[in-house]
């Protein structure tokens, strides 16, 4: 599945009365099946740029084509959870449709068997962030998007977290869409980097990423790394390909 | 064991005051009791206890149902707000005495006007709470049921009712409460039957243990409803909620 992105302009009025601009001539296109990994200082405009892809803002100048039939996935920046439900209803709410077998195999990767009958008030984040996922993967979804999945876990479990993403993202190929500010998520999990500039948004570089996701080692990620840092310093203008 | 125990205080303060003032104004308990039994001998208790109860039933679910009908459509849009709440306004403010007068007057002293008189009264109470639990409504999981195309009946049932809920039983509960209360006056000035046309007789009579033993065993109903019905299903709704101390 592909997706066409073309915002050209996205503004917000302040309580003040004041526009500013949030987002301006943002373009990219993804492939089927492409990782699109989207790096920027926070409150760039990250989060704003997913609602305005996943359709639940309107209000902005441009285009955004993707197919009306494509069962869209989310994992927001928050797990929201029905507090209500047990993390079993809230992933089958979702997708009433997943097998049971399909949702067991999918509980395990997420490390969520022992706590599929608890309520979300009594996970950690971390937990109740790996039941958001087990949500968006559940409805076996054609585009994913993924808000900051790993923001604010501690370093192991962001990592172990991190490889069930890669897991689940390689083991039904998925056009994926994923912010972070996170340069060590966005090498290891991506397969095209985007680096954004201050508010209002632009896409300075896009960076290419061939090895795959499992082989990547570590020093391979540093000289990634090493040539993002030289590049974001040096000037580059918008949609210069490494 | 500690209702029981305070039950006990009840029943021990009454009797101390019905000795201070005297039978005549106040019957000690064991009066009341004997015209408690009096009156459900002759079957006359359960009958007007029923009707009464069946008003309560009939206004109460009307008045429910229409009020979170229009406090939800209140809440989520904002022209319907802004016309209705001046009506919301009046009707808050109108006397319960007038309503019913009114009602009995325009539709005639039947069972319909009393009913719908009733329901008037309860009816601007429940659309406020219902709209302000609806201005409350966690945006993020209305993104989140967008997102995930989740249709919309199961998200109204998931997702928006168990946010109303809280907002609905408080509703109920101050509702009941109040359409008992307003039944009986209904019943007063307009019904041949029920709990409040015998205490209107029972003043004219001026026969106090019938008066308190009406007003006594239907405050028990409401109490048995309480335990039984609402408190129990109030539990059911938060258990999902981590227990308070």
């Amino acid at each position: 599945m592909q997706v066409e992105v073309d915002i050209a302009r996205k503004a917000f009025t302040n309580a003040a009365g004041e526009r500013h601009d949030v987002l301006a001539d943002f373009n990219f296109a993804l492939g089927a099946g492409e990782v699109a990994v989207f790096v920027g200082p926070s409150g760039c405009g990250k989060t704003t740029m997913l609602k305005i892809v996943a359709g639940l803002d309107h209000d902005y100048q441009g285009r955004v084509a993707c197919p009306a039939s494509a069962r869209v996935g989310m994992v927001f920046q928050e797990p929201r959870l029905l507090p209500w439900r047990s993390v079993d209803d809230n992933v089958r709410l979702a997708a009433p449709k997943a097998s049971d077998e399909k949702l067991s195999a999918l509980f395990a990767v997420l490390e969520l068997t022992a706590h599929r009958n608890h309520f979300p008030g009594e996970l950690s984040l971390g937990l109740a962030r790996r039941v958001a996922l087990a949500r968006a993967f559940a409805i076996e979804p054609d585009f994913l998007i993924l808000d900051e999945p790993l923001a604010s876990l501690d370093d192991a479990l962001a990592a172990r977290l991190r490889d069930q993403i890669a897991t689940l993202v390689d083991s039904r190929s998925v056009t994926t869409l994923l912010v972070t500010h996170d340069m060590d998520d966005a090498i290891r999990l991506g397969d095209r980097v985007f680096l954004l500039s201050p508010r209002p948004a632009r896409i300075l570089a896009e960076l290419p990423i061939r090895t795959p996701r499992n082989a990547r080692g570590e020093a391979e990620i540093a000289a990634i790394k090493a040539e993002i840092a030289r590049r974001t310093n040096g000037d580059c203008a918008k949609g210069d390909v490494l | 064991m500690l209702r029981l125990l305070s039950f006990t205080v009840f029943l021990a303060t009454w009797w101390g005051a019905a000795l201070l003032a005297g039978g005549e104004k106040l019957p000690p308990p064991p009066v009341v009791l004997a015209a408690i039994i009096a009156e459900a001998n002759s079957g006359a208790l359960f009958f007007n206890l029923g009707v009464t109860l069946a008003r309560v039933a009939l206004a109460f679910t009307l008045a429910m149902t229409l009020g979170a009908a229009i406090g939800y459509v209140m809440g989520r849009i904002r022209l319907a707000d802004r016309l209705g709440d001046p009506w919301l306004i009046l009707l808050l403010n109108l006397p319960a005495l007038v309503v019913i007068v009114l009602a009995y007057i325009w539709a005639g002293l039947t069972e319909v006007a009393a009913i719908a008189a009733v329901a008037i009264n309860k009816l601007p109470i429940a659309v406020v709470m219902v709209r302000e639990g609806t201005r409350v409504l966690d945006t993020a999981l209305d993104e989140m049921t967008a997102v995930f195309a989740i249709p919309r009946w199961r998200a109204f049932r998931h997702v928006i009712l168990p946010q109303l809920a809280p907002y609905i039983a408080a509703a109920a509960r101050s509702g009941l409460s109040l359409v008992w209360k307003i039944v009986l006056v209904a019943e007063l000035l307009g019904r041949p039957n029920g709990v409040g046309f015998e205490i209107g007789v029972a003043f004219q009579l001026f026969d106090i243990p019938r008066l308190l033993a009406y007003a006594l065993t239907f405050a028990a109903v409401v109490l048995a409803i309480e335990t039984v019905l609402v408190q129990p299903f109030e539990t059911r709704l938060s258990r999902w909620r981590p227990r308070a101390g």
